[in-house]
């Protein structure tokens, strides 16, 4: 257990000109903004976000949708020809609710839902589910 | 004046400080403050009957939404309670990460409190300074874990993944630097001869009426009781760590903000000891299985309590036998300290409330919950 | 030679009155734009230094390192809605910005300047009482801020116009007897020793070297009137929302704004004026102009300093400050002052 001291008593102004010594030499230090469209920030690789969606892996277990713990997944009929999903439902995700807890991605059987770096979603919109084709894309391809 | 001439002025929900959703209805006097009514519940989102209907190693993500500037801090507060009830063991491995971890998110939180308190009082350069230290801690955050506040790294049984190497060196490149920062943005509060006559003898709490109220955590310190749950009750690893606790024995606004600033240094100096001594061995326990065939189940009540950066943090789960909790209780140690405000604001200026409610520390995410 | 003459001699085939008219006219427009821009460059100033100390790099997406920053803001404020609220007063309520900005633009009418290159000087007024005038014209700045805050009908504005009413009530007094002091010690070598003028003509060292107390004295009430922290009680950013112009939107509110710095840069020219020597220096008869500026930047540089690095202090600390102890101190700089003057036949 250690006490705390208050700082000594000094002469009046001497304090608030050494405050203002130090604030005014951060003047020639290097600034640290990172300018956002032109350089991006640098991202560890555990980094994730999006969630994205193999399509020819999926077998359609809903296994992901019993999994999820605010109910984000839902599962979807979708006509697409894929012998190794023979009831044709796909897993669709509501990123308005989705807290990223990565329970899907630990329990699907193919690894075909995982989660990746994209992070920049931000566009005009009607609602945040996003259809099963659409999770297959990447953003730049993905238009409403 | 007379009572009945007091001016009615309400301090909004939405207001330029850094607080939060506050509402206070003051009643003044010209400048003096003559009874303050504190009205809270802006931001209540349901977390504890949400987790009466969720699976209890899934309930995790509502509580790093509780305090969400020191997040860490209320897993390690939930799995103490949740692996005690669910009888789960956990590697030594596991206990010297949570405690870094834990540690870095105090030192986090503390920073976003310092940085708010400068600009509550009218400074308004060490807010920036406090938020570049913060973004490296962040940095370090992603690394382990892969989000930056919400991290949900930790589960019932260990941790999700291994910390890496590449993490290792990054905490030990900002314990060797942040000790020359802290002493710029310490320097920058404690020299001004303004900042010490807005904080000296103002707002003093004494020890009778912070132990009657149920006040924890930095602002109990501060009034001269020696109470700190890390060397009372040691949970994890902190009985095999060396650090010191800091007191006051003046209760002033001084003294809390004396007692949080050595609080960082002493979080430091248990990060540079863990970051040497980390064992071998596993980092999550096979026995806590998370597929949806086997779920695991507890049954009767648990209460665990842990130090976080605001107080004493206490779980009470109830469990019935089944998959889900029963009922889950928080104790939020920022509610208790709110509530000895109407006190500690009797008959003092605006400004003087203002700095007061600045030592408290609040982030309504773990008051409304 | 003057600015002012040569107009005339250019308006000159008009006639006397007109020429002398029209000459009055062109150089006080010269003199509104000088202020306007300065106040541009001020802000810009402002805003990269305060950048550069947070760690960051301030505007430099509007134009090439962010110099078009403040015009895109000025249009911006004009362009918005004009918000009134129900039960104002509305004389006052309309009338207050306009008194906290056209005092100030004439404020800068009266002050001497130094010469410019071959062109002659800027001065405007040429009297005997330009002291008198100029601290008169100051006086009604504060009167504009008190009647926004109390004809909006907000408690938070009534709150920061009573505190702004104190503040300015207190600091009064020392500004008056530093100014006070120098009008002494400048009477025994000039006749007309309330003129801004002569007093500088007829000064041999400059006046912050013989009072220094009286310097420091005067820039922290400058300081106050200008409203920044440490001192920016009328507008506490935290507490009341915006104090007395909480309730502007728009240009109005701009005009507030641009008061603000600009009796930062009017306090630091008349504390140059007064103190440093104004524009003397080496090559005076044709650089005057060029040194008046640099030493009210410097001034201005180390106000910035002051305003980023300091918390607000409480209001009867600061009416203690002011009554307690500026008083007495500018009272014994007055008395230093005096026996100077007499004692050493200066």
């Amino acid at each position: 257990m250690i006490e705390v001291k208050e700082p000594k008593k000094r002469i009046p102004v001497v304090g608030l000109i050494s405050g203002m010594l130090t604030v005014s030499k951060y003047m020639f230090k290097k600034p640290v903004t990172v300018q956002y469209p032109e350089q991006k920030p640098d991202l560890p690789d555990r980094f994730r976000f999006r969630i994205f969606l193999k399509l020819d892996d999926c077998v359609g277990c809903t296994l992901c949708e019993q999994v999820c713990p605010n109910h984000s997944i839902n599962m979807q009929k979708v006509d697409r020809e894929n012998p190794r999903n023979k009831r044709k439902i796909y897993p669709d995700v509501n990123f308005g609710t989705c807290t990223v807890c990565r329970n899907c991605q630990e329990i699907c059987p193919t690894e075909a839902i995982y989660l990746d770096k994209e992070f920049e979603t931000a566009r005009t919109r009607n609602s945040f589910t996003y259809s099963p084709e659409e999770l297959a894309l990447k953003e730049n391809e993905v238009i409403k | 004046m007379s009572s009945s001439e007091w001016v009615e002025l309400n301090f909004g929900p939405q207001h330029p400080s850094m607080h939060g959703v506050l509402r206070l209805k003051a009643k003044l006097d010209g400048e003096i403050v003559k009874e303050i009514e504190p009205v809270i519940g802006y931001l209540h989102r349901n977390a504890e009957k949400i987790c009466e209907m969720t699976y209890f190693n899934d309930n995790l993500i509502y509580f790093d939404r509780m305090d969400y500037v020191g997040a860490m801090n209320m897993e390690v507060g939930y799995l103490e309670a949740a692996e005690k009830l669910l009888d789960i063991s956990i590697s030594e491995r596991v206990k010297w990460i949570r405690v870094i971890m834990a540690e870095l998110s105090r030192i986090a939180a503390h920073l976003v409190w310092a940085g708010a308190y400068g600009l509550d009082l009218g400074m308004l350069t060490p807010f920036f300074h406090c938020f570049i230290e913060r973004e490296k801690l962040l940095t370090i955050f992603t690394e382990v874990s892969g989000s930056r506040q919400e991290v949900n790294y930790m589960c019932v049984g260990g941790v999700y993944q291994d910390i890496t190497e590449k993490a290792i060196s990054e905490i030990e490149d900002f314990v060797r630097e942040f000790p020359k920062r802290l002493k710029d943005i310490f320097n920058m509060f404690m020299k001004n001869d303004i900042f010490l006559s807005r904080t000296k003898g103002i707002g003093i709490l004494d020890k009778e009426t912070a132990i009657s109220y149920g006040v924890t955590g930095p602002m109990l310190r501060a009034s001269g009781v020696e109470y700190d749950v890390r060397k009372a009750e040691p949970y994890l690893v902190y009985n095999q760590v060396n650090f010191d606790i800091p007191v006051s024995y003046k209760g002033d606004n001084l003294a809390r903000v004396l007692v949080r600033f050595e609080e960082m240094r002493q979080s430091l100096k248990i990060v540079e000891q863990a970051v040497k001594k980390i064992p071998e061995g596993p980092y999550f326990n096979p026995k806590a299985k998370k597929s949806l065939m086997i779920r695991m189940r507890g049954e009767g009540d648990v209460y665990a309590r842990t130090e976080s950066s605001k107080g004493e943090f206490g779980v009470y789960i109830v469990g019935d036998g089944g998959v889900k909790p029963y009922r889950v209780r928080v104790r939020s140690p920022t509610l208790k300290n709110l509530s000895v405000l109407p006190e500690l604001a009797k008959d003092v200026m605006i400004a003087d409330m203002i700095a007061i409610s600045g030592t408290l520390d609040l982030v309504f995410g773990e008051i409304d919950r | 030679m003057n600015i002012l003459l040569r107009l005339q001699e250019l308006f000159s085939p008009l006639g006397h009155l007109v020429s002398y008219i029209l000459a009055y006219i062109f150089e006080s427009l010269f003199l509104v734009i000088f202020v306007t821009i300065s106040l541009i460059v001020m802000i810009y100033v402002f805003r990269k230094y305060m950048a550069r100390v947070q760690q960051r790099i301030g505007p430099n997406r509007v134009g090439k390192f962010g110099l078009l920053q403040l015009i895109a803001d000025a249009l911006k404020l004009v362009g918005k809605e004009n918000i009134l609220p129900r039960n104002r007063d509305d004389l006052p309520y309309k009338l207050a910005p306009a008194m906290v900005f056209v005092s100030l633009v004439l404020a800068f009418t009266i002050l001497p300047y130094g010469d410019f290159f071959y062109l002659g000087s800027f001065t405007v007024t040429h009297s005997e009482v330009t002291i008198i005038l100029l601290f008169g014209i100051i006086a009604i700045m504060p009167i504009g801020e008190v009647l926004a805050g109390i004809s909006s009908a907000n408690k938070y504005a009534l709150l920061g116009a009573l505190r702004a009413v104190a503040k300015d009530v207190s600091f009064e007094i020392p500004m008056m007897l530093s100014v006070l002091a120098i009008v002494m010690m400048a009477s025994a070598r000039t006749p007309s020793s309330l003129s801004l003028e002569s007093i500088l003509s007829s000064e041999f060292l400059p006046y912050g070297i013989l009072e220094p107390i009286g310097l420091f004295v005067f820039f922290i009430s400058m300081v106050a009137r200008a409203s920044y922290t440490p001192f920016d009680l009328g507008e506490s950013d935290s507490e009341l929302v915006s104090g007395h112009s909480t309730e502007y939107s728009g240009m109005r509110f701009g005009m507030f704004y641009m008061g603000m710095f600009g009796s930062i840069f009017l306090g630091s020219l008349i504390v140059s004026i007064l103190y440093l020597g104004g524009p003397s220096g080496p090559l005076e008869s044709s650089l005057g102009f060029i040194w008046l500026i640099i030493k009210a930047a410097i001034l201005v540089l180390i106000s910035f300093t002051v305003w980023l690095s300091m918390p607000r202090i409480r209001i009867d600390k600061f009416i203690n400050f002011g009554w307690k102890y500026l008083i007495p101190i500018a009272m014994i700089n007055l008395i230093l002052a005096g026996i100077i003057t007499l004692g050493w036949g200066l």
